[in-house]
């Protein structure tokens, strides 16, 4: 037991320091070199996990939740926020496929349809209305980035150590027969999931979904609220009392929508 | 008419009401008035006491000793805590007697009354006065005292803004004297002790504006509390041996000073006794300005003159000569003790006439001039015996007349003068101030001794006394040499005061300009206690002396009465060569003083040549640098040790409560940059405390 | 088959452990609202991933239908919080959450950026080159037998 925690904390201390190396204001070879050091954490971790049982499902898990995994590290270190909501939506690509993996079929579809269609455009559309020109100064800059690597691998470490000696006890396995496979196969493996999930939907858990559309009407009408309201003159920013100054005299300008500097 | 009980009772009390009525209604009503009810009641007391001395008086005449105790309530009453003191008590009539617990002082015999109770050994304290011989002499001379100092007063204070307060304080220390006089046990006697210690503080310091006034009251105040405390000592050690803190035999048990153990003769030796007695020495010195407590009473001329005259000449300083004569039971039994208190005395003398010479300021030569008579009292009281004992109390009794008039005399030069008193400024005042001038010189020519004044038969039975002392049979004692200094003091004080006297009234007028232009005699209030006085001074001693009263009138005194009767009487003769001694020496002074400072100045400019080169002058001038002697070994250790737990108060106490009070702030400064407004550093510090909770779960 | 189960288990919550400690990662230390909010959204999705792999093991739809939930509730918070950055756009002309420090203590210096060394410039696009329209281009022999990139 031992030696797979020492596996994961080396993994996530690899990680750690891969991410240090990769956020801004690190030059490129630092993050190539942020990039091997993740890699190699991954793959600690990768063998600090139980095997499956066949390969193929072994591989493809792999395959899919590295790629998850580095493509939200991307989605971090990245100074332009473009590519970053597009690393994003390539972790969101490879949850879906996660999903599929466990066979959550509505899921998966739902993650790529709402997810990545449609959250992840918004997003891309505030970033196009905000910052045209890409790059800004404050993208190349983190705030302690060191104490932040550092308290997420920690945290990340303490999860992984947790869930791996809480599953490896005999209780876990325990718990574990207690859902013979064909009984799986019938419910959540079934192969009309989406049906199954609908049943589900429609009549367990109706309420919820109920409060979910009063949920989703109310976020609307509020965003609209919240955006029309927006339609005001700026302040005044000249003496920041609670404001950033910079060492070197760059203004700070306060343009009407859609002009900013880079 | 009166009975003695309520003379007793009336001397102390009127002087008392005085203070209060004073007090109360001396700001608003009376203001300069306030004299009224302090000189009414002094003089009241005064014809009290009068009339209580005559009745003692009289009852003396029939029996040998004689006591009048008048109890007026039980102040305190401790049981005794001792369970088997009934073994102690034999019965009623067993002629055994009950044998009291006294350490190393032979048993009692068997004198008991057979009709008393089982001894017990409580702590009693009870409010009790007594009317003896002694206290009955001391009562009219303070009193007396006291009423002319009072009517000076009125003159001297006339116009000052705190009349009233003067005479509160005046009336409050006659009450206090008179108390002190009277009481009939040690405890009593201490509290009424420390009282005229205060009333000479708030007296001295009457003026307390002035810087030097407050600290000379503080000064005295002081010394006299080491004096105090020496007392205090004594007490405890009284009680410890004798079982009981009074003087007359009571319920308690017989008192330390009582008939029953006066004629038993039953007093604790050794070590024990005389531990006492230098202990009741000490509290003496204290209040009596002796070596080496003596440094406050010239200081003490920061006061009103009249209150010189009163507390530093006639009254207050005699309490410890008045304590110890009270006591000579329990000196006569430690030869040591005696002889301390002799060779104290004697040093003393000649101490305080040496520095005398020299002094300019004319209240400082005679507060000098009463540290050096004050000496020659104690002298005569080590001499031991009814004879030196009787001969301190005459002496006292003759200075309280002279020493007063001299000290009156010199407030009434102060008076017209504007307040000058360096004999320096002054000149030739005979004719601006005759009766001043007259008076001063009976004064002076009695603190000289010459016959037939007052000093001249009072300071003759003391050098008597220690002549007579000298002569006795028996191991080496310092006697003689004290004699001879006697001597020899007594030409340095005929000296010293009659240069007081030439310099001041003699010689070219000289008037200083804060006189006004317009000096002149004193007023009326003023002349008169000058003139009562030097009546008193010029005839009081010879009568006393030649018809013998005094001297057999205080032997009736019980505590007196043990030692034996005096013999002076008898021997009277045998004392023509002491007189024809001091009366030369004194004659000599005279005659030097008149040629240094009337006749001839360059005898006078020799002679402090002739000082200088042998340091006597400077020795003399510099008060034997006894204060700076004090500065260097008392005061300045206590201030060094004042600033270190001042600095420790400040530094380290203060410094652990500041610390308590930073402690917050300094948390506070300590946490205040988690909150830096920025959002992203929320979020750091959200995730580290769940970290940190995370990881005390797995911990543990 | 409960070892399978288990071990896919373990693998499904630890990448959703890494999933969660990288979007924390992201969330803390960038300066750019959006970017922050990503990060924030990519927790969500590490979240779901456990929820995932408990559903399956437990056999329970519950999991699955939590996760829609949580799609749900991501989408509306996207469009509030966006709404809310667009609106603090609109008042300092900039997403750098470091301007709005004004809740920091009256004591506490502000975060203050030092400058930073100049960026290379991006190398200008490389347009392809059009001849005008109906006339045949002129290939170089080199271009048609070498490419430099597929």
């Amino acid at each position: 037991m031992s030696d797979v925690r020492w596996l994961v904390w080396i993994g996530c201390a690899l990680g750690g320091l891969g991410l240090w190396c990769s956020l801004p204001p690190r030059g490129a070879s630092s993050r190539a070199l942020g990039g091997v050091l993740g890699f190699s954490g991954l793959g600690f971790l990768g063998a600090a996990l139980p095997g499956l049982a066949d390969g193929v499902s072994q591989v493809v898990f792999w395959i899919l939740a590295s790629v998850t995994i580095l493509a939200a590290a991307a989605a971090v270190t990245f100074r332009n926020p473009v590519y970053c909501a597009i690393w994003f939506g390539l972790a969101l690509a490879g949850t879906a496929g996660l999903f599929l993996f466990q066979g959550a079929q509505f899921l998966a579809v739902a993650t790529v349809v709402v997810y990545a269609g449609a959250i992840l455009v918004t997003f891309l559309f505030i970033l196009m209305l905000a910052q045209p020109s890409g790059r800004a100064r404050y993208d190349r800059v983190s705030v302690e980035a060191l104490v932040s690597a550092a308290s997420g691998a920690i945290l990340v470490g303490v999860l992984a150590t947790t869930v791996l000696s809480v599953l490896a006890s005999s209780d876990a396995r325990q718990h574990a027969l207690q859902v013979p496979p064909h009984e799986r196969q019938q419910a959540i493996l079934a192969e009309d999931h989406v049906r199954q999930i609908g049943v589900h939907l429609f009549t367990t858990y109706l309420v919820p979904v109920q409060l979910v559309g009063v949920l989703l009407f109310v976020a609307l009408v509020g965003a609209a609220v919240i955006g029309a309201r927006g339609n005001r003159a700026p302040e005044n920013l000249s003496a920041p009392s609670g404001g950033w100054t910079v060492q070197k005299s760059e203004e700070v300008a306060t343009p009407p929508l859609g002009r900013n500097h880079g | 008419m009166f009975s003695l009980k309520v003379l007793l009772l009336l001397v102390p009390t009127l002087p008392l009401a005085a203070t209060l009525l004073t007090a109360a209604f001396g700001p608003g009503l009376l203001r300069n008035r306030s004299h009224v009810p302090v000189v009414l009641a002094i003089a009241l007391a005064f014809l009290a006491s009068l009339g209580l001395l005559v009745q003692v008086h009289q009852e003396c005449s029939s029996c040998a000793s004689f006591e009048h105790i008048v109890t007026l309530w039980t102040w305190a009453v401790v049981p005794s805590q001792d369970q088997d003191v009934e073994h102690l008590a034999r019965g009623t009539n067993v002629p055994g007697g009950a044998k009291l617990d006294v350490g190393d002082s032979p048993p009692l015999t068997d004198k008991e009354p057979a009709s008393r109770g089982p001894l017990r050994k409580d702590f009693r304290i009870e409010i009790a006065l007594r009317a003896d011989p002694l206290s009955a002499v001391m009562l009219v001379t303070v009193t007396f005292v006291a009423l002319l100092v009072a009517v000076y007063s009125v003159g001297y204070m006339h116009g000052d803004p705190g009349y009233w307060r003067f005479f509160t304080y005046i009336g409050l220390f006659v009450f206090s004297m008179t108390m002190l006089v009277s009481a009939s046990n040690f405890l009593l006697l201490y509290v009424f002790w420390e009282a005229v210690g205060l009333c000479s503080y708030l007296l001295i310091g009457f003026w307390y504006h002035k810087p030097e006034a407050a600290a000379a009251g503080k000064k005295a105040f002081l010394v006299n509390r080491v004096g105090d405390f020496g007392f205090a000592l004594a007490v405890f050690l009284i009680w410890t041996t004798y079982g009981s803190l009074d003087f007359h035999d009571g319920l308690a048990g017989p008192g330390v000073l009582g008939e029953q153990r006066c004629s038993s003769g039953a007093f604790a030796g050794g070590t024990v006794g005389t531990a006492i007695c230098l202990f009741l020495l000490l509290g003496a010195c204290g209040k009596s300005a002796q070596l080496p407590l003596h440094v406050w009473l010239p200081d003490a001329m920061e006061g009103p003159t009249p209150v010189s005259a009163l507390i530093h000449a006639a009254t207050m300083v005699t309490a410890g000569v008045y304590m110890v004569v009270r006591c000579a039971p329990l000196f006569a039994v430690s030869v040591d003790a005696q002889q301390t208190v002799a060779v104290v005395g004697g040093l003393t003398a000649l101490m305080g006439a040496i520095i005398a010479a020299s002094q300019f300021d004319l209240k400082r030569i005679l507060a000098y001039s009463t540290i050096s008579q004050l000496g020659y009292m104690f002298l005569g009281l080590g001499a031991g015996a009814a004879a030196g004992n009787t001969a301190g109390m005459f002496h006292l009794v003759t200075h309280a007349f002279f020493k007063g008039l001299l000290f009156l005399g010199a407030g009434s030069v102060m008076h017209a003068m504007g307040g000058v008193i360096d004999i320096r400024r002054l000149g030739g005042l005979r004719r601006v101030m005759p009766v001043t001038c007259w008076t001063f010189l009976i004064g002076c020519l009695a603190l000289a001794g010459v016959f037939p004044l007052a000093g001249f038969w009072s300071k003759d039975a003391i050098l008597a006394a220690v002549h007579e002392r000298a002569g006795e049979p028996g191991p080496a004692s310092p006697y003689a040499t004290l004699y001879w200094l006697g001597l020899v003091t007594a030409g340095l004080t005929a000296f010293y005061s009659l240069r007081a006297f030439f310099f001041v009234f003699f010689g070219p007028e000289q008037i200083p300009s804060e006189a006004g232009g317009h000096a002149h005699e004193s007023p009326r209030s003023m002349t008169v206690p000058l003139v009562i006085l030097a009546v008193a001074s010029l005839i009081a001693g010879a009568w006393l002396e030649l018809s013998g009263s005094l001297a057999s009138f205080l032997a009736s005194t019980p505590s007196l009465h043990a030692l034996g009767h005096s013999k002076h009487a008898a021997a009277s003769g045998g004392h023509l060569d002491v007189a024809a001694w001091s009366t030369a020496a004194a004659i000599l002074g005279i005659a030097l003083a008149w040629l240094m400072y009337v006749r001839s100045p360059n005898v006078r400019r020799g002679v402090v040549r002739a000082m200088e080169a042998l340091g006597l002058y400077r020795l003399s001038a510099e008060k034997f640098f006894v204060d700076e002697m004090y500065q260097m070994l008392i005061v300045w250790p206590l201030e060094g040790v004042a600033r270190l737990a001042a600095w420790l108060d400040r530094r380290v106490i203060d410094g652990l409560v500041d610390l308590i009070g930073w402690e917050p702030r300094g948390l506070g400064a300590l946490l205040r940059p988690l909150q830096a407004g920025l959002l992203p550093l929320y979020a750091l510090v959200m995730l580290l405390g769940m970290l940190l909770l995370l990881g005390t779960l797995l911990v543990s | 088959m409960a070892e399978r189960e288990l071990a896919l288990l373990n693998g499904y919550l630890i990448v959703g452990a890494a999933l969660v400690g990288i979007g924390m990662v992201g969330f803390i230390s960038r300066r750019n609202l959006i970017t922050i909010f990503l990060a924030a959204e990519l927790m969500l999705q590490g979240v779901s991933l456990s929820l995932i792999a408990w559903s399956r093991y437990h056999n329970d739809f519950g999991g699955q239908v939590l996760v829609l939930m949580i799609i749900a509730v991501a989408a509306a918070e996207a469009a509030i919080a966006l709404a809310l950055v667009l609106m603090l756009f609109q008042r300092v002309g900039s997403l750098d959450v470091a301007l709005w420090q004004r809740l920091r203590e009256a004591s506490q210096p502000p975060l203050v950026d030092h400058e930073l060394p100049p960026e290379s410039p991006e190398p200008p696009p490389v347009w392809p080159k059009l001849p005008p329209a109906g006339v045949r281009p002129t290939i170089p022999r080199e271009e048609l037998d070498f490419r430099p990139h597929v």
